[in-house]
């Protein structure tokens, strides 16, 4: 075996390297780049922030003894429902619901003497939680705002803008 | 065979050699410059202008009581909104530059000479379309250049005998600009003119693809065995390389010179100074030249010229003595081209 082809090998070797190597690079490059710019795609089609809600102010927590519940008009025209369900004073004592029945739409109502929401509609019942326990919207759910108590008064979460719908022409 | 391939073949009873030699096109030895690559770059370009598009049309709202604003949202917003929106419009620069780039050196290679005249004619169709893209693009967003281009350009218009009034009723959706004409702009931006460059297109390619790429000889290249290498992998390389050269290069514009928003368009106050965007510089200075029919109809005489180039071309070298004349007719149109466009440029009226 004489000396050039003990080295044929080696050069082999080291040109496959090199190949395997810029073909690594490449698909990284590829890899990287495109993956990086459909992260941006995918972060574009996210809706951007909440910039549409707004933390309201509802009422100072001594007006809302436990047990009752008011209901606060958003700027955007829901209403919601802000129960008040104990008096530790901390934000766990309130909840604030859509008065929306999930079932077909129909206005629910608070109900201090059965500590529940009744749907006047199929007699649809929830719980102080707004879980549906029953009659048609059974296992559903009231959907819910964020609720923050801040300094004895009490603050939701709620869409600030209306979806503006012209009105039909007679 | 593996159950897999099997079930495959069952269905797409394709030979993976056959489609291999379909595929796989023998590339001349000079594509490996990367001045020969410009026929892909406009491709590319038009993928990142699909992508980017869709996207934007996610938010944007065709309507003159909501579109400025929607742009507003995308711009400052939407997250990376800013980014999409300088991408595509960067690359919509960048495409027009690379068409015309393009389109030069198919011309002063010769490469749209017999067999390839008709070739020639659908990229002078898809040079068309990209500049109808460009001009409704910027239509859409509703600044006052969106909406003054759009009213001389349908003046303009309607300065052509007979059927110019149809023209002008045809592209504002009425006698003048309404709350039906974005409408029209934006389902012409983001569907009928798409849909007719990828139609273009694919008839682009498959007639490179029948007649093969114009052979071409530099003297610095080796002689290779019949002077061809293959298009996959080889040329595929090229054009991956490409790709991400003008990723970086568009967010890179992007991110130094990113899309911006001029005023509202208000139809009661006509700007100072009106202009298009750069790529009509040298349409508009030809208008401002000649003025009226006349300065419409020399446009319609020059684009129909240039349809018509291979075919006068060949008469040129068959009939007279002249048979260069198409370099020195090409370096004088550049010329004037390039002229009038930084002409336009540099003067406020």
């Amino acid at each position: 075996m004489n000396r050039r082809s003990q080295d044929a090998p080696a050069d082999t070797r080291r040109r496959r390297f090199i190949v395997a190597v810029s073909r690594a690079t490449m698909a990284a490059g590829l890899l990287g780049g495109y993956g990086v710019f459909g992260s941006v795609l995918g972060r574009f089609l996210y809706p951007a922030g909440d910039s549409g809600t707004v933390w309201q102010f509802v009422t100072p927590t001594d007006r809302l003894a436990v047990g009752d519940s008011l209901i606060y008009t958003t700027p955007a025209g829901a209403e919601v429902h802000v129960t008040r369900r104990d008096d530790t004073g901390a934000t766990g004592d309130f909840t604030a619901l859509s008065n929306v029945c999930p079932h077909l739409g129909c206005q629910v109502h608070w109900q201090p003497q059965h500590n529940r929401y009744f749907c006047p509609c199929h007699n649809g019942v929830f719980d102080r939680e707004g879980r549906g326990v029953s009659g048609p919207p059974e296992g559903m759910v009231l959907s819910g705002y964020p609720i923050e108590v801040r300094g004895g008064m009490v603050f939701i979460k709620v869409e600030a803008t209306p979806l503006v719908v012209p009105e039909r022409r007679s | 065979m593996t159950a897999l391939s099997r079930w495959i073949d069952g269905r797409i009873p394709i030979e993976p050699g056959a489609l291999r030699e379909l595929t796989n096109e023998p590339v001349p030895y000079h594509l490996k410059r990367w001045w020969f690559a410009l026929g892909g770059t406009p491709a590319y370009l038009f993928v990142v202008q699909v992508v980017t598009g869709v996207l934007l049309a996610f938010y944007y709202q065709p309507h003159p009581s909501t579109a400025y604003e929607s742009v507003r949202y995308i711009t400052e917003d939407a997250t990376f909104g800013w980014y999409l929106r300088s991408v595509h419009k960067w690359a919509a620069t960048l495409m027009i530059a690379a068409v015309v780039l393009h389109q030069l050196r198919v011309y002063f290679t010769g490469a749209y000479r017999k067999p390839r005249e008709l070739n020639w004619m659908v990229g002078m169709l898809l040079l068309i379309c990209t500049l109808m893209l460009g001009f409704t693009g910027y239509s859409l967003v509703f600044e006052q250049l969106s909406y003054w281009g759009a009213t001389v350009s349908a003046n303009i218009a309607d300065t052509i005998p007979v059927v110019g009034g149809f023209l002008k009723r045809m592209l504002l959706a009425g006698e003048a600009y309404n709350e039906r004409t974005l409408a029209r702009f934006f389902v012409l931006h983001a569907a009928v003119l798409p849909g007719f460059l990828v139609a273009l297109v694919a008839v682009h390619i498959a007639l490179v693809r029948i007649q093969g790429v114009t052979e071409l000889r530099f003297r610095d290249e080796p002689p290779q065995e019949e002077g061809k290498f293959p298009f996959i992998p080889d040329h595929i390389y090229t054009e991956l390389i490409i790709g991400l050269v003008l990723m970086v290069l568009l967010s890179a514009l992007a991110t130094l010179a990113p899309a911006t928003m001029g005023p509202l368009a208000d139809p009661m106050t006509t700007p100072e100074e009106i202009k298009p965007e750069w790529f009509f510089y040298v349409t508009f200075r030809w208008l401002k030249l000649m003025g009226g029919t006349a300065a419409v109809l020399s446009m319609g005489l020059i684009v129909f010229v240039m349809f018509a180039w291979p075919f006068i071309d060949a008469w040129f070298r068959r009939r007279t003595p002249f048979r260069e004349a198409s370099v020195w007719i090409g370096v004088a149109a550049t010329l004037l081209i390039i002229g009038m466009t930084v002409w336009e440029a540099l003067v406020p009226h």
